[in-house]
């Protein structure tokens, strides 16, 4: 029975797209063992971290306020021009870049880096809103996908786990393949077919295709091609972007279809409507950048 | 050693043993977070083939089915192959545990190498990881250390079984 039960247990999770909730409760369950098993490391990061002086903590600080106030000022830039490009886009029917301003920081618990499993664990769960798909980045690019939730965690599976896929497409050419993770904080791009043109160098962006993934974020850059004569495809490895174990705080991205639906929405809203918006973005950009 | 476990049931240590499979998933979760040491083996797997190994009056294979979700939860590999994994070798220990139960702690060991060696045959084939040299000797070593590290756990828990069931 036990037996019978495991092997379902494997196809529904392998084949199907039911099991998420199950993993979840299981990790929910899992939780507290979770916290009591970081303790020691916590202690060990504790005992040999440097004590950073104050002088020095109060000309970082000083450093910071004044990349605060610059970014501020480009911020509010970017703001108008992202709205205007999401309306143009809209007009022209085309769907793709999410609105930037839709996004959630948060920091990373621990991260589990073995040629089996690569994954994360960061610190907004259920309760913070967050849901299960959602892209995560961090300042580089897209570092994963959030896929079991907890009332307080989430596990990011990040995109160098053998399990993980992202189709995404070559920026100087728009070529479209899959990018696997290949367990060794590196990817593999599949189903390049010969006749492409791909070199070392180039730059992998997410195509935004299957609908889980938004389009047009950096993700890895190509670091190897290789040909083999039997082969239709090449073989080509591309190194991630993202800090994947360096990072400590990443955003979640919002849902990709929901922000799908505000850019359509958007599209349709009176002038007067958006003016509103324009100002009430403005507002919690701000906040958000005062937190 | 096996004369002491004639007259312990598993009801009588209900709380140790629930106790040893919270640690043995502590002691797990210890190992995923950061670099994963490969040449340890799943202590949920060591505390479940003991209890299984030692008490006759349960199959453990709920268990086995229940751990190795757990251990698949930690692992964050596909739901179901750790339960898998767990309920076949459960199932061959249940086959030969009165013969088991009779051996000394060292031959007890040399059987737990065997079993730690069937699961990572059925974890390779199961999960298929991509290793490296390095990373492939410390695989393949997991087996010896599951040996050593059984006379560890099995003498712990034979001591705190015989204390626990002294003090009630």
């Amino acid at each position: 029975m036990a037996f019978i039960l495991s092997l379902s247990v494997i196809a529904a999770d392998r084949y199907g797209d039911f099991m998420g909730d199950f993993r979840s409760a299981l990790l929910t369950l899992l939780d507290p063992v979770e916290r009591i098993a970081q303790a020691p490391k916590l202690i060990y990061d504790n005992l040999t971290t440097d004590f950073t002086s104050y002088d020095e903590l109060k000309l970082e600080n000083e450093r910071l306020k004044a990349e605060l106030l610059l970014l501020n000022a480009k911020q509010q830039q970017l703001l108008k021009m992202e709205q205007e490009v999401g309306r143009l886009r809209a007009l022209l029917g085309t769907t793709g870049q999410v609105n930037n301003a839709t996004f959630q920081i948060a920091t990373v618990n621990y991260f589990s880096n073995n040629p089996l499993s690569q994954f994360i664990t960061i610190n907004k769960g259920r309760m913070d809103g967050v849901q299960p798909k959602q892209t995560v980045i961090d300042a580089k690019g897209i570092i994963g996908q959030v896929v079991s939730i907890t009332p307080s965690t989430s596990r990011i599976l990040l995109i160098t786990d053998p399990a993980h896929q992202i189709p995404v497409r070559i920026q100087r050419t728009g070529q479209r393949g899959i990018l696997s993770g290949s367990g060794y904080d590196a990817t593999q791009l599949n189903f390049i077919p010969k006749s492409s043109e791909v070199r070392v160098g180039d730059l992998l962006e997410s195509s935004g295709l299957g609908g889980v993934f938004p389009s047009g974020y950096p993700v890895a850059v190509v670091t190897k091609v290789i040909s083999q004569d039997s082969a239709p495809y090449y073989e080509i490895h591309a190194s991630p972007l993202g800090e994947l174990h360096q990072a400590q705080q990443v955003l979640i991205l919002k849902q990709y279809r929901d922000s799908l639906t505000e850019i359509k929405s958007q599209a349709s809203e009176t002038p007067e409507q958006e003016e509103h918006k324009e100002s009430n973005a403005e507002t919690e950009q701000t906040k958000a950048t005062e937190n | 050693m096996g004369d002491n476990f004639i007259y312990i049931s598993s009801r009588q240590v209900r709380w140790l043993i629930v106790l040893s499979f919270v640690f043995a998933l502590i002691l797990d979760s210890i190992n995923i977070i950061g670099q994963n040491y490969l040449f340890l083996p799943p202590f949920t797997l060591l505390v479940l083939l003991y209890w299984a190994g030692h008490f006759l009056d349960y199959t453990y294979m709920s268990t086995a089915f229940a751990i190795g979700l757990f251990a698949d939860t930690i692992y964050q590999n596909t739901l179901g192959v750790h339960a898998l994994i767990y309920v076949v070798l459960t199932f061959a220990m249940l086959r030969h545990r009165l013969r088991f139960r009779g051996y000394t702690i060292w031959q007890q060991s040399l059987n737990i190498v065997g079993f730690c060696f069937i699961y990572q045959i059925m974890h390779l084939f199961t999960l298929a990881p991509k290793l490296d040299d390095q990373q492939q000797l410390a695989y393949w070593i997991m087996p010896l250390v599951g040996g050593v590290l059984w006379a560890l756990i099995a003498l712990s828990l034979n001591r705190l079984s015989q204390q626990n069931v002294t003090e009630n």
